[in-house]
């Protein structure tokens, strides 16, 4: 049993050593203008778009090797929360859903600012005025409806007829920081009255956790309608689930999926051109053909969407959500049990 | 008994299981330093009280109906003459391998208004009806069916060490079957039966899927959904209370252990012949359509959805030869080569872990069982990582391994992962070998040492012909939970050592839903040819738990 339990042991350690790499040598510090070297990306990117997005910063800095770590938004802050603790953060740049997220890592003191960026062709609540993050597209929140609906939405306040009633989904911003941001802008936005949502939710609306609950709770017809990023909307009614979605009327509240750089990067100068790639023309063009609007003006849209003069955002003041996100999510909690 | 092999055994032994069970609270504890203050009021809001009611009530209930669920299967496959039991059985493990947030899914549709079953006879619900599963209810029928299979495993296994002699005894001093049942074999299976309930228990309060999908639409909060909700919230200030609530959970399983050692007090059997003692007669039709009939709401039912869900274009779309299609399998199979380094990836660190924990917990187990004080301890202690939630298990790791150790750093490395699997499954490993050690006489193994066998030759002559089903049940728990776990994977994976449930996860977020139906798909196909592997390599013996 003896010889059994050492030589188990002996196995143990030999597995975890194999299988361990040795611990990544401290970077390519050497200042240079030309990016180089190895550069560590965190997102919140699906899969497919991420590997695309890495594919074409590659073709423009083929000099640069990219290791991605992709996972839920909360995933990857919990992560990124947890080697700041242990002291040794990994990742030089970010590219995740919410500017939310990124206003607390910069309040935090984690982000490095980047004052090159050349921002002339962004509206200016795209992006951090102390330019800390940059805002990379626009995903909207719209109304996403069944084809079996009793009606076409046109706006918000349609969602409260009476025949909408019970057949409301919305995702929670107890879970979501891009649903948080929605509360927000809705909060904020006076024509719509400070308590839409805790209207809704009288209404027989019900949440979940994430935007990917809503769209299958609409397109499998549990739900008639739901509060939706546009980009998924389009995308299960371009392969031909039975969806539709609307702009309303009022406006919408949007993400912006801004790109940030650490201040513990280990290789800055192409965590700069990764910021430079995603929001120059070519970068902005690449989000267009992954099937999002631009944060860029002066580029058009993908097909399915309408033309950007069409799309009007509600005001969404980042800071302020930020400093009232614990008032937000308890009237939330309130009107929607959890 | 206690020679220098015993010694040694626990001196090697312990010490790994009591790592594996307290190295991520510790650190999660060095971390997380909330104010006292701070503990005293998360302990005294409302929402906390409701969520470990709400927790302790779904636990509880859901864990009596997999005991019952699991129990009833274990009994008619493990002691009569049921027709096809070895099918039954390896049909009813497969409850356990489809990750629960797919199969949670897979349910909705299936009791939605536009379900494909109930639509087509009349009795789907209205669209905008509040549907049936949301809420407590659904949590404890879904839960209660997800875990059944853990209390299957643990008590075929026990089920085989009960000597055909004795009921043949029994049966001759004139009791029938139904008196054998409540006098002999209850009371003889109580610590077994015990050990399913606290299993069923620990797996439903640590359960995150379910309720996350069941409970938040159903506004029914339990812990787990509560430290996602703080967890999601990623303040540094969080961390204190998600661990404060981590713990209270780790708690509620260390008390459910001590409840199981409390009631069980273990019955020596001497080795026999495996017993089958009751023939059901008129009864064998009658209770084989019944085991067909749950299989086939339990299991064919969902699978049937998710197969048509994969293989239809676009989600929402009624499955038809207009809208049927393999673009999901391709695009997850051919187009997408992280899927196969994943499948390898997931059948490598579910083995490893399964063989290396059951290995461990019964050198262990046998020491406890010998009166062992500390490998009792170390056993209880490595319960706690089961209960925790993934996230807080996956941060606590991050903690411990994100700087290297000795010159090598796990992090981004499968190793990793295995540690991570290591520290999550004991509770799974244990708990059908020391049901079945509670059975071992003593006495046969003190003769033998009495005859100077030392402790390799006891365990291999004796303990070990006698545990190989125990054995094997704590293997295949262990690989089926290890195959397509998520919640600490997707903080740990890195790029070239994805896992399936990740890939799933990933898929799922990103409203890519058919498709991660279709990864499902080849992950139920890729489990049922891995055990048929298993079957095959040991075809001949009964060792696994469809081998009867």
């Amino acid at each position: 049993m003896k010889r059994a339990l050492s030589a188990l042991s002996l196995v143990l350690l030999a597995l975890l050593c194999t299988a361990a790499a040795p611990a990544p040598d401290a970077a390519s510090d050497t200042p240079s203008d030309m990016p180089s070297g190895h550069l560590v990306l965190y997102t919140s990117q699906p899969d497919r778009i991420a590997a695309g997005t890495v594919a074409a910063f590659r073709a423009a800095d083929p000099a640069v090797t990219v290791t991605v770590f992709r996972s839920g938004t909360t995933q990857v802050m919990n992560k990124l929360a947890a080697e700041f603790l242990a002291g040794h953060p990994q990742p030089d740049v970010l590219l995740i859903a919410d500017a939310m997220s990124m206003q607390r890592l910069k309040e935090q003191g984690r982000l490095a600012p980047d004052p090159g960026v050349d921002l002339s062709a962004f509206p200016p609540a795209l992006y951090d005025p102390d330019r800390t993050w940059f805002g990379t597209k626009l995903i909207t929140t719209g109304i996403v409806y069944n084809t079996k609906a009793p009606f076409i939405p046109r706006s918000w306040s349609d969602l409260l007829r009476p025949a909408a009633k019970g057949e409301v989904v919305l995702p929670s911003p107890l879970y979501s920081g891009a649903a948080l941001i929605s509360a927000g802008a809705f909060a904020r936005y006076a024509p719509l009255g400070p308590d839409y949502l805790s209207r809704l939710a009288d209404a027989g609306a019900v949440s979940v956790a994430g935007n990917g609950g809503v769209l299958t709770q609409v397109a499998g017809g549990e739900k008639m309608f739901g509060l939706l990023v546009d980009f998924m909307a389009l995308n299960a009614k371009k392969e031909g689930s039975p969806v539709g979605f609307v702009f309303p009327a009022e406006g919408v509240p949007a993400v912006t999926e801004p790109v940030a750089m650490l201040k513990t990067a280990k290789n800055p100068v192409a965590a700069r051109a990764f910021i430079a790639f995603l929001l120059s023309v070519r970068g902005q063009e690449l989000a267009v053909s992954q099937g999002f609007l631009p944060a860029r003006s002066g580029i058009a849209p993908p097909p399915g969407f309408p033309p950007m003069s069409e799309i009007h955002l509600l005001p969404m003041d980042i800071p302020w959500i930020l400093a009232h996100s614990r008032a937000l999510e308890e009237n939330f909690s309130n009107a929607f049990g959890g | 008994m206690n020679g220098p092999g015993e010694r040694a055994a626990t001196a090697l032994t312990a010490p790994f299981l009591l790592f594996l069970g307290l190295a991520v609270p510790a650190a999660l504890l060095a971390a997380g330093t909330g104010s006292p203050g701070s503990w005293h009021d998360l302990l005294a809001s409302p929402a906390t009280l409701r969520a470990i009611r709400h927790t302790l009530i779904a636990g509880g209930a859901s864990a009596l109906l997999a005991t019952l669920l699991g129990g009833a299967f274990a009994l008619l496959a493990g002691l009569t003459d049921l027709p096809r039991r070895g099918a039954l059985s390896f049909l009813f493990l497969l409850l356990m391998i489809i990750p629960a947030q797919i199969s949670v899914i897979a349910w909705i549709a299936l009791t939605g208004p536009a379900s494909p079953v109930l639509a087509p006879i009349g009795l789907a619900p209205r669209p905008g009806a509040p549907l049936p599963l949301y809420g407590p209810g659904g949590i404890i029928f879904l839960m209660g069916v997800e875990h059944a299979p853990i209390v299957f495993l643990i008590l075929t296994a026990f089920l085989r060490a009960i000597p055909a002699e004795l009921l043949e005894a029994a049966a001759a001093a004139g009791a029938g079957p139904w008196r054998s049942l409540w006098r002999i074999l209850a009371p003889l299976s109580l610590p077994a039966l015990l050990a399913a309930l606290s299993g069923a228990f620990a797996a439903a309060i640590g359960n995150f899927a379910t309720p996350a999908l069941l409970g938040i639409p159903g506004r029914y909060l339990m812990l787990t959904t509560l430290i996602f909700q703080l967890l999601s919230g990623f303040g540094p200030d969080e961390l204190g209370t998600v661990t404060l609530l981590s713990l209270l959970l780790g708690l509620l399983s260390l008390a459910a252990v001590a409840a199981e050692r409390l009631l069980a007090t273990p019955t020596a059997l001497a080795p026999g012949r495996p017993a089958r003692p009751f023939t059901l007669g008129a009864w064998r039709f009658p209770a084989e359509t019944l085991c067909w009939l749950t299989l086939a709401i339990l299991l064919f039912l969902p699978l049937a959805a998710l197969l048509a869900t994969a293989a239809t274009r676009a989600y929402g779309q009624h499955f038809g030869f207009a809208t049927a299609s393999l673009a999901h399998f391709s695009a997850v199979l051919i187009s997408e080569p992280a899927t196969r380094r994943a499948f390898l990836n997931s059948t490598l660190l579910a083995a490893v872990t399964a063989v290396l924990l059951v290995l461990l917990s019964a050198a262990a187990a046998h020491r406890a069982e010998a009166g062992s004080r500390i490998a009792k301890l170390s056993l209880a202690v490595a319960e706690i990582p089961y209960v925790l939630p993934g996230t807080a298990l996956g941060i606590g790791c991050i903690l411990l391994f994100l700087r290297p150790i000795l010159g090598f750093s796990l992090y981004d490395t499968l190793a990793i992962l295995l540690v991570a699997y290591l520290m999550r499954f004991t509770a799974l490993a244990r708990r059908p070998v020391q049901a079945l050690l509670k059975t071992l006489d003593p006495a046969i193994e003190e003769s033998a040492a009495s005859l100077g066998a030392p402790l390799h030759t006891r365990l291999a002559r004796i303990a070990l012909p006698a545990l190989a089903p125990g054995l094997a049940a704590g293997a295949l728990l262990v690989f089926l939970a290890a195959f397509s776990e998520l919640t600490v994977s997707a903080l740990l994976w890195s790029q070239g050592n994805e896992t399936v449930g990740v890939m799933i996860f990933n898929l799922e977020q990103a409203g890519e839903f058919s498709a991660a139906a279709a990864l499902s798909i080849l992950a139920v196909a890729v489990t049922l040819l891995l055990l048929a592997a298993a079957a095959l390599a040991s075809r001949g013996r009964t060792i696994l738990p469809w081998q009867v």
